[in-house]
């Protein structure tokens, strides 16, 4: 290379900001395709359960309570997701999104990777459901 | 893969894990003072047995499985999938699709070739262009980022289709990231053919005849340095290439520095194919609906992945989950000319002959079988298999 050049280069180089941004003080915004956080919406879900058949990770478990009354609980295991957004392009009823904003995920304890999304007395009776269920467990064996 | 011609002579051993390369592989050179004798290389270390665990998916998740073969090269594996199971189904994939997934493809071996003209040149010692080169890549990941929603495993595909639309906003976007990378390309080419300390470490090194090439199988910008004929995105034209071809390109050098031309001309022939996929996008539908089950049937598809020719072999049983799933990618293709490229050359020259093939090391977790004679036959029960690596092992010992 010519020395020329190469002072050129290094003198616009001296003088010009750093490429990197100081994350997380500099924050870029997230591109509008983003695939984050899943988000449920419960209004118009049938209850199929495409959603959980076509993940290739098994991060979604749709729980039917009540089928008639649609009363169904979808956990989602964020720990196991790819992120892959088929779930997304599976339902039929378009009740399935992913969040270009929540994207910052990591944490320190294990529960916040697992979210149940649904009508909260829904959860509630889906965990009363479970917690004698586990309980009696350890006795058995 | 063994040429070890004077097993008497001092070998040094490298890897699994060293400083040279980021992932494992095992070498052993053979000596002789500063120059390598011969070469030994063990593969394998990241074997995940992504084959057989494709028989206990569905095809659907499939594709996210086998999209994660490789980091780089993700979107190709997806698309050689796609085409096979399209095909299998009998399904015809609109245009539109077809020319979305060809500019996903090519912003792939934009970003793909980047990744290995700054990892090439770290290993030759020129920290410089790794970090100008890397920076530059950032436009085509942010590109990929803005267009797919991810910087890797985009997941642009489904069976059927694409994901995906190019709007006009996106296409301003990408003509303006093509556009700057084009003019760094040309400061690229200008330095990695006129650089002298560069060109030192590159001229004249690995110097690999047509013949060795065909002889040993290699694939892609390889064997087309070397002046092998060779690109199934011209020779058998998949996706849209009909309609947006490439030309091929080539060097009859066959060294080392015939393999940078090489992959460096290849980034503006993917620049060409951006600006006229984007010029002439077909309009229409972006997926059609896939079958849940596919009859009995079988079928092989092959792609120009960014380092060659990748070939999946796909055999369906009436279910939806495939029967059996083979791939073949291109670094194993293009693994067997590095022991007989070693020799003659000095140690120091060993990390920039092996990138010069542009290893990728999660490729290589694939079985080979090499066919014998019939009546050779080779057939050994697990008794025997045992044994067997009981007498090794107490050999090794003694």
């Amino acid at each position: 290379m010519k020395i020329g050049v190469m002072i050129s280069d290094i003198m616009r180089s001296l003088f010009r900001r750093p490429v990197t941004e100081k994350y997380p003080f500099e924050r870029r915004a997230a591109p509008q395709r983003l695939r984050g956080h899943l988000i449920w919406n419960q209004e118009k879900c049938s209850g199929c359960g495409m959603c959980s058949k076509d993940c290739p990770a098994q991060a979604i478990e749709l729980i039917t309570l009540d089928k008639a009354n649609k009363r169904f609980v979808l956990r989602y295991h964020i720990d196991r997701c790819a992120f892959c957004a088929q779930c997304v392009q599976s339902c039929r009823f378009k009740c399935l999104q992913m969040s270009n904003n929540d994207w910052e995920l990591a944490a320190l304890k294990k529960e916040p990777f697992t979210i149940s999304y649904g009508r909260e007395e829904d959860i509630a009776a889906l965990v009363g459901k479970l917690i004698p269920a586990d309980a009696v467990t350890p006795e058995k064996a | 893969m063994q040429k070890n011609d004077q097993a008497d002579k001092f070998i040094i051993p490298i890897g699994p894990q060293h400083p040279a390369l980021k992932e494992p592989g095992h070498f052993e050179f053979t000596v002789d003072g500063e120059i390598v004798t011969g070469a030994t290389i063990r593969l394998g270390y990241v074997h995940r047995g992504i084959e057989k665990a494709t028989e206990s998916r569905t095809w659907v998740q499939n594709l996210y499985l086998l999209e994660r073969v490789c980091g780089i090269c993700s979107h190709i594996h997806a698309t050689a999938y796609c085409l096979g199971v399209e095909r299998l189904a009998g399904l015809s994939v609109p245009p539109r699709a077809q020319a979305i997934r060809e500019l996903v493809v090519e912003l792939e071996r934009i970003h793909s070739h980047m990744l290995w003209l700054g990892v090439a040149a770290h290993e030759a010692g020129f920290d410089t262009l790794f970090m100008y080169s890397w920076r530059d890549r950032e436009t085509v990941m942010d590109i990929l980022e803005g267009l797919t929603g991810n910087r890797v495993h985009y997941s642009a595909n489904i069976l059927g289709g694409v994901k995906i639309d190019v709007d006009a906003e996106q296409t301003k976007t990408i003509l303006q990231g093509v556009d700057f990378l084009e003019k760094r390309t040309h400061h690229y080419l200008d330095v990695v053919t006129t650089d002298s300390a560069f060109v030192q470490r590159t001229a004249g090194i690995a110097v690999m005849s047509k013949a060795v090439a065909e002889h040993f199988g290699a694939v892609g910008p390889t064997a087309r340095a070397s002046g092998v004929t060779q690109d199934i995105r011209i020779d058998a034209p998949y996706l849209a290439y009909e309609d947006f071809p490439v030309e091929i390109v080539l060097d009859t050098a066959g060294d080392l520095k015939a393999r940078f031309v090489v992959r460096v001309q290849e980034l503006f022939q993917s620049y060409q194919v951006i600006r006229a996929i984007l010029d002439k996008l077909p309009a229409g539908e972006l997926a059609v609906t896939m079958p849940r089950r596919i009859k009995e049937n079988e079928t092989i598809s092959r792609v120009e992945a960014p380092r060659g020719e990748l070939f999946y072999y796909l055999k369906s049983n009436g279910t939806d989950k495939p029967e059996r799933i083979k791939i073949r990618t291109p670094s194993i293709c293009n693994f067997g000319t590095v022991p007989a490229l070693a020799a003659g050359h000095q140690l120091a020259d060993m990390p920039m002959i092996l990138a010069g093939i542009d290893p990728c090391f999660s490729c290589n977790d694939r079985m080979v079988t090499i066919h014998r004679p019939a009546d050779d036959s080779q057939t050994w029960t697990w008794e025997m298999l045992r044994q067997y690596g009981i007498s090794y092992y107490r050999e090794k010992e003694r």
